[in-house]
């Protein structure tokens, strides 16, 4: 993915971490190690972003470990800082009962590219696994981005709104069925680079997904597992997810979710395996 | 090493009879006969050894795309819908999107007759039916890069085989695999010149048949005494760093069990025991549900 091309504060990229009130809070390493610092993180879970699942919906998952995995990832190869290219999750469970706490350290820390593994467990239930992903983000000259920190990092949790948005309205993801959904690329859903926030991407793939398989269930869906590959930044949009059902085993189905720029040359921009179960 | 050199002759590629064919220059497809020696207990191959099937079409579709240029397997992620129970199981590779350090590509895995023509067609959009469909990230390796194991030869070929004695044992006691503590999903495989890749590491594939495999034991330790392997459905896999001396050894963490009906799912660390015990994967799987009953699904 291409570099930031305009001025971007890292705030801006708070917005969406914010809208799931992401806690996060620094872990240095021991004295005298030269290994990066680990992060944690608390969610709560509130309850107008819950799933059919129960729990807070796959795609919000996903965009707390983006947060939470690319700020690690970005503070382990200062100064310069990072991209996400793609995340890998897989769901233990839907039905959480909240706080969810994150605990993310970096696995591997290459000059082009890191990759830092995320553990997410349901405090609310006795620190039940909900979730292990792997972020992998490629390293960026971070051009005119403003990136200095209080160390170590605390960014409290923020306060619940007087007014709550569901994940669809939040994201500015258009209401629909069927297999293509849109999403409209508002200011307050770019990254610190001014583009489409990951974890946007994450909630656009989730909703598409169960719209997609909706019709032919018997009950309500939600998503679980899911894979992304961020392939191209989007500036403008609006971006279409356009999603295919691979196939149903195992109690999941698989569908593929493509999602392109509208308003550029309908390229590709994300590629995304979302696994949808009947709950 | 050279292309003409890899792999050696007694090798899991050629066991596996691999015939790969270049459809276009951003295309490839590779298959595998379906035999007993490869098959889970739903009669599909096994998640593992679909993974080593799609990444060698992501390498072959990569090695075209990418010439000069060499690449690594970062990341690998698979799922399957059916059971691949052949005759042949076909992987079609695409590139998705080349960048300027890493390529990713799309795999669609099919059940394929002998002839060569698809098992099944997809009523909903006309294509093959498939069993699996796999996505991968490669590291993109400058061929001035020094240590790029390869100086990719212009004249790639567009057909090839990987010539072998075939298995005559299951793969996993082909490579000599070792369940040390299902529970723990601890397994142990020795490092040799039979499933190295062309960087002289274990091969990816392989790699992630390690993953499933202990994935598998330990989901199934879970369910209690006399618990069967579970089938495994889905992996991902995260490549850190190579595997190169041995044994390889795992360790699993499971997320779920699956005894209340859900599926089942667990973390799995590998590790090269000779180099530091350095760990070398994370391998993320999942099972089907224990009620699921996957043929009646696809049928």
């Amino acid at each position: 993915m291409s570099g930031p091309t305009e001025r971007a504060p890292i705030e801006s990229g708070r917005l969406v971490s914010e809208y799931f009130r992401l806690e996060r809070w620094e872990i240095p390493p021991p004295p005298g190690s030269d290994q990066p610092s680990a992060f944690g993180g608390r969610a709560p879970v509130d309850d107008h972003q819950r799933g059919a699942g129960g729990g807070l919906r796959t795609g919000g998952l996903l965009s707390t470990v983006d947060s939470l995995g690319g700020f690690l990832s970005g503070l382990s190869v200062q100064p310069e800082w990072i991209v996400t290219t793609s995340m890998m999750a897989t769901i233990s469970r839907l039905d959480h009962r909240g706080p969810l706490r994150l605990h993310g350290q970096v696995l591997r820390r290459g000059r082009k590219s890191v990759v830092s593994g995320v553990q997410v467990v349901d405090e609310g239930n006795g620190d039940r696994p909900v979730a292990v992903a792997t972020v992998t983000c490629a390293v960026q000259a971070p051009g005119d981005m403003a990136l200095e920190f209080e160390r170590p990092v605390v960014i409290p949790m923020p306060p619940l709104p007087p007014a709550v948005q569901r994940p669809e309205e939040f994201f500015c993801i258009e209401p629909g069925t069927g297999p293509v959904t849109r999403l409209e690329l508002a200011d307050h859903l770019r990254n610190p680079w001014g583009i489409l926030h990951g974890g946007a991407a994450a909630m656009l793939a989730d909703v598409a997904a169960c719209r997609a398989v909706a019709p032919s269930s018997e009950g309500p869906v939600a998503a679980g597992d899911m894979v992304l590959h961020y392939l191209r930044p989007v500036k403008a949009g609006p971006v279409e997810a356009r999603c295919r059902v691979v196939g149903t085993q195992g109690g999941r189905t698989v569908v593929r979710v493509a999602v392109h720029d509208v308003a550029r040359d309908d390229r590709l921009v994300t590629l995304a395996s979302v696994a949808v179960l009947d709950v | 090493m050279d292309l003409h050199s890899y792999p050696p002759p007694h090798h899991i590629l050629g066991d596996l009879g691999m015939e790969a064919e270049i459809t276009s220059e951003t295309t490839a497809n590779v298959r595998i006969r379906v035999t007993s020696h490869i098959t889970a207990a739903d009669g599909g191959v096994r998640a593992g050894v679909l993974a080593t099937l799609v990444d060698i079409v992501g390498g072959a579709v990569a090695a075209r795309a990418l010439r000069p240029d060499w690449m690594a397997t970062a990341d690998l992620s698979l799922q399957l819908v059916r059971p691949a129970t052949g005759p042949w199981v076909e992987a079609r590779g695409t590139v998705v999107r080349k960048g300027r350090t890493t390529l990713v590509i799309e795999a669609l895995v099919v059940n394929v007759a002998d002839d060569g023509s698809d098992v099944g067609v997809d009523g909903g959009i006309g294509g093959p039916v498939p069993v699996a469909w796999a996505t991968m990230t490669f590291a993109i390796l400058p061929s001035r890069n020094a240590g790029a194991p390869m100086q990719a030869a212009s004249d790639l070929p567009v057909r090839w085989a990987f010539d072998g004695d075939g298995l005559e044992v299951s793969v996993l006691d082909a490579l000599a695999l070792s369940v040390v503590d299902a529970a723990g999903g601890r397994v142990s495989m020795p490092v040799g010149e039979y499933l190295v890749n062309s960087f002289g590491a274990v091969q990816g594939g392989v790699i992630a048949l390690l993953g499933d495999v202990a994935g598998s034991e330990a989901l199934g330790a879970a369910q209690g005494p006399g618990g069967q392997p579970a089938l495994v459905t889905d992996l991902q896999v995260a490549y850190l760093a190579l595997g190169r001396v041995g044994p390889m050894v795992s360790r699993a963490r499971v997320l779920d069990d699956g005894s209340d009906g859900s599926r089942g799912s667990a973390v799995i660390e590998l590790f090269d025991q000779g180099a530091d015990e350095r760990l070398t994967t994370v391998i993320n799987v999942a099972t089907a549900s224990p009620g699921a009953n996957p043929v009646a699904e696809s049928s």
